[in-house]
């Protein structure tokens, strides 16, 4: 997002999934598991692939199953690069594209700058070096790029496995380069277009669920937005970005942060490593959790507020693309449960009324809200890109994608057609940089973690499903079949994985998914997750932690 | 996919160098599995799974393919190779005949308990019913008592047809044990390829002419002109275009095209490279059914010789006109007689037949614009070309031109196979061509053209037959003639037919598949007299259905025995309903 | 290009490309279909929707008919309805109805076209099962072949919508029958149990095993799905206050009838009996005590809402006052609404003055 908003303006997917699938004549899927963690969208891409014959390149160090269409009888090609080498394969790429003269040269002269001094900084890395760093062979480099510049227009879709390194940012950046490079850039069928991992995870960073925006990416330290929401709320506001997930909960520790408020999430499961954390959050003075379910992180809550699940609330969703849609409520809250926006409404009310913060009549400075469609009455006049969203519009059956600039304005579907929201495109130089933690003597093996198709997130909910759990029921680490020779282990064999944060026993899966010397794990069950592994080395700018490559050493039970 | 339920498991290397061999193209599915199942005698589903893997189809694709065809036989596990394996005919020729499977399965059995036996629709050897193959040998006349002669390697010799009957005009049968069919020499010396080199020296137009001017039918049995599909193949505006010889002939009562095959190949071959040439094709299939083994041998070789000596292949005779002709051996399926259905089989899937329109002219073999004629019709074709189209069409005295091969089987003096024009009546054929009814016989009724023909009683004896005569009731179809005396049930023949139907639907509609099955149930109950008050309406309304409704013409055709029976035979199907 | 042609006599204007039968649902005149799904390309294999057009012989498939200007075209003959009559009674003699719910316990597609057209099982016929019910041990998806009258659905679901080619048709002749993969079981045959195959067959020979025997439900609630960030919509389908199983909305803009196997089938966990039902704090709030991680003082304590909210505000507002706004930190939710994330915003900068605001959405 970060590095989105830093090449065009706007860090959201620029496109819609329907045009990607039905106009793209190539896609470029790169660090996204497509079809196991964004599995609808992933089915259009086989489809587009399956019945119109566009080319689709996957790049993944796992053989995931989109690799399967990706494949030259297709007309695509599946490259398995080396783990922490999306940079150099990237810019391998476009050496490849520029020295063919493939480049948009209209694109890049009205849309963009920086190109001079980005171009010079491709020739580091000739398609000979790429080959070597990311193991991907020479000649299916030149395949690949001829393969994404030669079909118009072209689509890049990722997710985490582009973004959970310590280069997150740079790799979206050199997406960006590459999308620019081309001219794929504010038109169907093209774009660059990260998936959101979580059903409103879009939503959130909309709503202002960032340490450095108010609604509407609205920096916090613009002192324009500042007075307007100073205005809007009737108080005086900080002009410093606060602390992001992965500084804050680290800074319990040390008493900086002394209170912490969790609305439905559980970073003893869905954060790196686990022990850390857990230590953490027993420092925390005050922890009140709002949940539907006990969670490993309900052990450090001082209070639990039980909130709702989708089916017992009303109000909106936004997703990857964009598009807000209508949640539903569907049953009566369950026992004594309270959907989620009246409980945080409770807490603020109550504790403006213990009125030791100055507060002034303004036009949104209250808390009085009858149904959710109050809120977001409040969320249009406050948010420019939502100024045109009403719960009574989405009713009436119409289909909104932000920016949705008035009560007449339709959505947008695609942005930067014409022109980049911060105005010109901007080719940023990116070199490469090492993973932070490497296989080594004493830790060989290469860990990545991620999710599987049948649960999510750190399976509060899957692991409740009955269904789910009878095809998924334990977490499994997929282990190559020339890895398992040597561990002696076999489908069921129970490995234990060491880092240097923490061990876990799991079972293993024998697939040849992974390369040799390569494991994946999921962090989808408490005792047995990946987390306990991993390592807090964040990306300097976004402050994602680095899920996708961890130095491990593994052995069977 | 996440689910421990997928083991990984590497692909034998055994299937993997097959695989390759073949060019790891998945059109070559179908060969790949026949391949298989020669080397170990059956087909497991890790077979199938490795072949689908490799070839990257969906394992359920190759699953539907093996279970398709009657040749290839999945098993849940490997098993003990069988050290033979013998098809027992069990067509209506053969069940006329007196074979019977159960009674030739414990023979063979009582001698060699370690071979395998299985039922087969029908061989294609109706002219020595009973019929079997043993392994890759065609067999016949076999009974249950006989069998030790023909384990023995007896009977297996194929009969003579060099001498003409009385009456015959031959043409495509002109030089049938003249020459020896595996000798290009022999073929030359009685003008083999002579057709093809007046063909080119000629344009694809006056080719295409030739041909439509001879009044040339398709002898597949529809009688479509054969001038006129050529013309909307040449018309066809893409490329690659494909010529494509349906030599599936699989439908009971029919053996012309392997007699054609065994006596003269070259004279296939030859046509094929015209009609190549005419339409703008440069390669062609021969779709031949898999029970034919020697023949789909003796067309290889052919083709051989003639690439050797420039007659196919590249630059024919010195011209610019390349073509080249491969060998496609299907696995058992009626239904790959049809045209849309032999495609698919051709590209290597299940043999079900596709929706028409687009026709094969326009979008055939991979979609591509293709001629698909009967063997028959090749190999009239050089003869059209060396003697011109008038001297062809005034052979008969009738809208079609030419000759046809007839097939007469049953109860006459002389059964077997002869080539005469158009327009015969069935008392000729009987009389003429047959010499008569055996002795002891009196006529009761004769299926007319083929399985799907039409059972007609005496009173069409003397209407001449050709493609329109089916309008009058009596069906030429592909030409053959099965001749029952007054011992033989109408009904319990009509139940054999229907079997055969039954078993052959490919199971793609519902009225042909489920109609089949209900009607071969009717006519079973029939047969043994326990029909039911409702029955005989009931078997008329399935087969006008399925005439009506049925996807392709296997199911369409199927109401001609029925009611062309129903209507001549009424009472003896109303004998059968329990009273 | 328009093209004009008549249907039961009534003039219709089609467009090229578009067949027989879209024409006439384009036009409110229904034609009855089985194997026809406007999702999945069309096989003309059921032969319900034949048609018959002058000129032309035969009853012809109206799935896969081109529109043709000047065609005459009858759907509803008199010879029309006993050929669909038949086709449906064929149908019926290879079909078993064990008497479980089905589907959504509405009448199936097959049900609707059987009583319709008045079909019956010829006298003296008394078709037997020739399947297992439940014959895959999968847990979401529901086999019951004695109900699959082949139309083919669920191969084309599998292979058009999902993209994954679980289904085919192995066999031939009336032996004819669905198969997953090699004919093994569906999970061994990489299905990914989205449940398309189940939500496009027209008998509930597929059908949801987790809601087989729920019956219909009260009411039907379109929402959008609580997993991934694709959007999907779906309609809750609600009986007694519970919700009783998930299914397709075709008019979804983003998915149509497509679901995946989260959000088609794992919706069981909102009643699951793990929910927290009412607010708890542990024992030491209520006794204004220290705070020690473990023994009595840290026992859960369920109290009613008034309690820990007021204690919620107290000691945030304490921490606030005491340490400043930046030593609170607000975790909001990607599994919330909009709504929710923004009075959570609006909670950490009016109330608590602090711009520690964060989600996951960086893992």
């Amino acid at each position: 997002m970060v590095g989105l908003t830093t090449s065009f303006g706007s860090g959201a997917m620029s496109n819609s999934m329907d045009d990607v699938a039905e106009k793209a004549a190539a896609f470029f899927v790169i660090g996204s598991n497509t079809t196991e963690q964004h599995p609808v969208f992933g089915s259009r891409l086989r489809q587009a692939v399956l019945r119109r014959g566009a080319k689709l390149v996957v790049a993944d160090p796992r053989r995931i199953d989109l690799a399967d269409f990706a494949k030259p009888a297709y007309g695509g090609l599946y490259l398995r690069h080396r783990p922490g080498t999306d940079i150099v394969l990237l810019i391998g790429l476009m050496h490849i594209i520029l020295h063919n003269g493939w480049e948009d040269k209209n694109f890049i002269a009205g849309r963009t700058e920086g190109y001079e001094e980005f171009a010079a900084t491709i020739e580091h890395y000739p398609p000979e070096k790429a080959s070597e760093i990311t193991g991907v062979p020479l000649e299916q480099l030149y395949q690949a790029a001829e393969i994404l510049a030669l079909n118009k227009p072209m689509a890049v879709i990722w997710a985490m496995g582009i973004t959970q390194h310590i280069v997150g940012v740079r790799n979206v950046m050199s997406l960006a380069n590459l999308q620019m490079l081309l001219g794929n850039m504010g038109m169907e069928g093209g774009g660059v277009n990260p998936l959101r991992g979580q059903n409103n995870v879009q939503g959130a960073c909309d709503m202002g669920g960032l340490p450095n925006v108010y609604p509407g990416y609205q920096n916090v330290t613009s002192e324009e937005t500042r007075l307007k929401f100073e205005a809007a709320w009737g108080v005086s506001l900080p002009d410093k970005v606060g602390l992001t997930l992965t500084e804050m909960i680290p800074a319990c520790e040390d008493g900086r942060v002394r209170a912490l408020y969790i609305l439905g999430e559980d970073p003893v499961m869905s954060d790196p490593n686990t022990s850390h954390i857990r230590h953490c959050l027993e420092r925390c003075e005050f922890l009140v959790l709002q949940e539907i379910f006990p969670s490993e992180t309900s052990a450090y809550a001082d209070i639990l507020l039980p909130g709702v699940s989708f089916a017992e609330k009303t109000g909106t969703f936004t997703s990857t693309e964009r598009r807000i849609q209508m949640c539903r409520k569907a049953i009566e809250p369950l026992g004594e449960t309270r959907p989620d926006w009246q409980i945080t409404t409770e807490i603020a009310k109550r504790i403006i009324a213990l009125g030791e913060r100055d507060m002034r009549p303004a036009p949104h400075s209250g808390w009085d809200y009858n149904d959710t469609s109050d809120i977001m009455s409040e969320i249009s006049a406050v948010t420019p890109s939502y100024a045109g969203v009403s719960h009574a519009r989405l009713e009436a059956g119409e289909r909104l994608q932000w920016p949705v600039k008035g009560p007449d304005h339709p959505g947008t579907p695609v942005l930067h057609v014409g022109q980049f929201t911060r105005g010109k495109g901007k080719f940023a130089p990116i070199d490469h940089i090492p993973p932070a933690e490497l296989p080594d003597d004493e830790f060989p093996v290469l860990l990545s973690t991620g999710r599987v198709l049948y649960h999510w997130h750190g399976g509060q909910m899957t692991r409740r499903a009955k269904g789910l759990m009878g095809v998924y029921g334990r977490a499994l680490v997929e282990v190559n079949p020339e890895d398992a020779a040597r561990w002696n282990a076999k489908d069921g064999t129970h490995l234990r994985v060491t880092s240097r944060r923490g061990s876990i026993e799991v079972e293993a899966w024998v697939t040849d998914r992974v390369p040799p010397g390569m494991v994946f794990a999921n962090f989808h069950f408490p005792e047995t997750s990946a987390n306990i592994l991993t390592h807090a080395s964040l990306d300097p700018v976004a402050k994602i932690p680095e899920y996708k490559i961890v130095a491990v050493r593994v052995e069977a039970v | 996919m996440t689910n421990s339920k997928i083991k990984f498991k590497p692909v034998s290397p055994q299937i993997e160098a097959l695989v390759r061999e073949h060019g790891s193209q998945p059109q070559a599915v179908l060969e790949m599995l026949v391949e298989l199942q020669t080397q170990h005698g059956i087909l497991t589903r890790e077979m199938l799974d490795d072949v689908a893997r490799l070839l990257e189809l969906p394992a359920a694709r190759v699953y539907g393919i093996a279970s398709f065809y009657s040749m290839l036989e999945v098993a849940e596990t490997a098993q003990s190779f069988a050290m033979s394996k013998i098809r027992v005919c069990d067509g209506p020729v053969c069940w006329l005949c007196g074979g019977d499977v159960t009674s030739i399965g414990d023979a063979v059995r009582a001698e060699h308990p370690d071979w395998k036996v299985e039922r087969t629709s029908c061989l294609g050897l109706c002219d020595r019913a009973p019929a079997v193959l043993v392994d890759n040998e065609q067999a016949g006349p076999v009974l249950a008592e006989k069998v030790s002669a023909i384990l023995a390697g007896e009977n297996v010799k194929s009969i003579d047809y060099s001498l003409p009957r009385p009456g015959e005009v031959r043409v495509t049968l002109a030089h049938a044990g003249k020459v020896d069919p595996d000798s290009l020499e022999s073929a030359l010396s009685v003008g083999a390829y002579q057709g093809l080199q007046a063909a080119l020296k000629r344009t694809y137009e006056e080719v295409i002419s030739e041909v439509e001017n001879s009044n040339l039918n398709g002898r597949g049995g529809a009688g479509f002109p054969a001038g006129r599909k050529w013309r909307f193949v040449a018309a066809a505006a893409r490329t690659p275009k494909f010529v494509v010889c349906n030599a599936d002939e699989s439908e009971p009562l029919i053996f012309k095209d392997r007699v054609l095959i065994d006596t003269n190949p070259h004279q296939i071959l030859e046509g094929m490279a015209i009609a190549a040439y005419a339409v703008g094709a440069s390669s062609g299939y021969i779709y031949i059914r898999g029970e034919y083994v020697s023949q789909a041998q003796r067309l290889e070789r052919a083709i051989e010789q003639a690439e050797r000596s420039g007659w196919l292949g590249e630059n024919i005779a010195g011209s610019s006109f390349s073509f080249q002709v491969h060998i496609h051996r299907g696995a058992g399926a009626y239904i790959c007689g049809e045209e849309t259905a032999l495609l698919e089989s051709l590209e290597g899937k299940r043999g079900e037949p596709r929706v028409r329109p687009p026709y094969p002219p326009t979008s055939g073999y991979r979609n591509l614009p293709t001629l698909v004629n009967n063997v028959e019709s090749f190999a009239a074709v050089p003869h059209i070309l060396q003697r011109g189209a008038n001297w062809y069409k005034n052979l008969s005295d009738n809208s079609a031109g030419g000759t046809k091969l007839y097939m007469l089987l049953g109860h006459v003096n002389r059964p077997g196979l002869f080539e005469a024009p158009f327009g015969l009546t069935l008392r000729q054929i009987i009389n003429d061509f047959g010499g008569g009814l055996r002795p002891g016989s009196k006529f009761h009724f004769a299926l007319c053209g083929g399985a799907a023909g039409t059972i007609v009683d005496e009173s069409l004896l003397d209407t001449p037959i050709d493609y329109a005569s089916a309008g009058k009731g009596i069906s030429l179809g592909a030409g053959a003639f099965l001749v029952c005396d007054e011992r033989v049930s109408p009904v319990a023949m009509l139940r054999e037919l229907m079997h055969f139907f039954a078993v052959e639907s490919c199971g793609k509609c519902t009225p042909c598949r489920e109609g089949t099955r209900r009607a071969y149930d009717l006519l079973v109950c029939l047969a043994e007299g326990g029909g039911r008050p409702g029955d005989l309406e009931e078997l008329a309304r399935l087969a006008s259905v399925m005439q009506a409704a049925s996807f392709c013409g296997l199911g369409q055709s199927v109401h001609l025995p029925v009611t062309s029976a129903l209507r001549h035979f009424e009472n003896e199907f109303a004998a059968g309903i329990r009273s | 290009m328009p093209v004009h042609l008549t249907i039961n006599d009534k003039p219709v204007q089609a467009h090229e490309g578009q067949t027989v039968l879209e024409a006439a649902c384009a036009h409110g005149i229904v034609i009855p279909t089985l194997c026809y799904h406007k999702d999945l390309s069309p096989v003309g294999s059921c032969r319900l929707c034949i048609v018959e057009v002058d000129k032309l012989r035969g009853q012809v498939a109206a799935c896969n008919l081109p529109v043709a200007e000047g065609l005459v075209v009858h759907t509803e003959t008199p010879a029309l309805v006993q050929s669909r009559r038949t086709v449906l009674s064929l149908l019926l003699q290879n079909y078993t109805d064990a008497g479980y719910t089905s589907h959504d316990g509405h009448t199936t597609e097959f049900e609707h076209w059987v009583r319709y057209y008045e079909a019956r099982l010829p006298d003296g016929t008394s078709p037997a099962p020739r399947y297992p019910l439940d014959g895959d041990p999968n847990p979401f998806i529901w086999v019951d072949l004695n109900k699959c009258i082949l139309c083919t659905r669920c191969v084309r679901a599998c292979e058009e919508v999902q993209g994954r080619f679980v289904w085919g048709v192995g066999e031939r002749g009336s032996y004819t029958r669905i198969i997953a993969g090699a004919d093994t079981a569906m999970l061994e045959a990489r299905c990914e149990s989205c449940g398309a195959c189940a939500a496009y067959c027209p008998t509930g020979a597929l059908d949801h095993k987790l809601s087989i025997r729920q019956g219909e439900a009260d009411r039907k609630v379109t929402t959008t799905c609580t997993y991934c960030g694709v959007g999907c919509q779906f309609d809750l389908n609600v009986k007694n206050g519970k919700v009783i199983r998930v299914t397709s909305n075709p008019n979804a803009p983003v998915n149509g009838m497509h679901l995946c196997v989260k959000g088609r089938y794992g919706y069981d966990f909102i009643h699951h009996p793990d929910r927290l039902t009412g607010p708890r704090v542990r024992r030491y709030l209520l006794e204004e005590g220290e705070k020690v991680l473990h023994g009595p003082a840290w026992d859960w304590v369920e109290t009613d809402w008034n309690t820990a909210l007021d204690i919620t505000a107290r000691k945030l507002a304490a921490t606030r006052d005491h340490y400043g706004g930046s030593s609170i930190g607000v975790l909001t939710s990607a599994k919330c609404l909009n709504e929710e994330n923004y009075l959570m915003n609006k909670l950490a900068r009016q109330v608590l003055g602090t711009h520690n605001i964060d989600h996951c959405a960086r893992l």
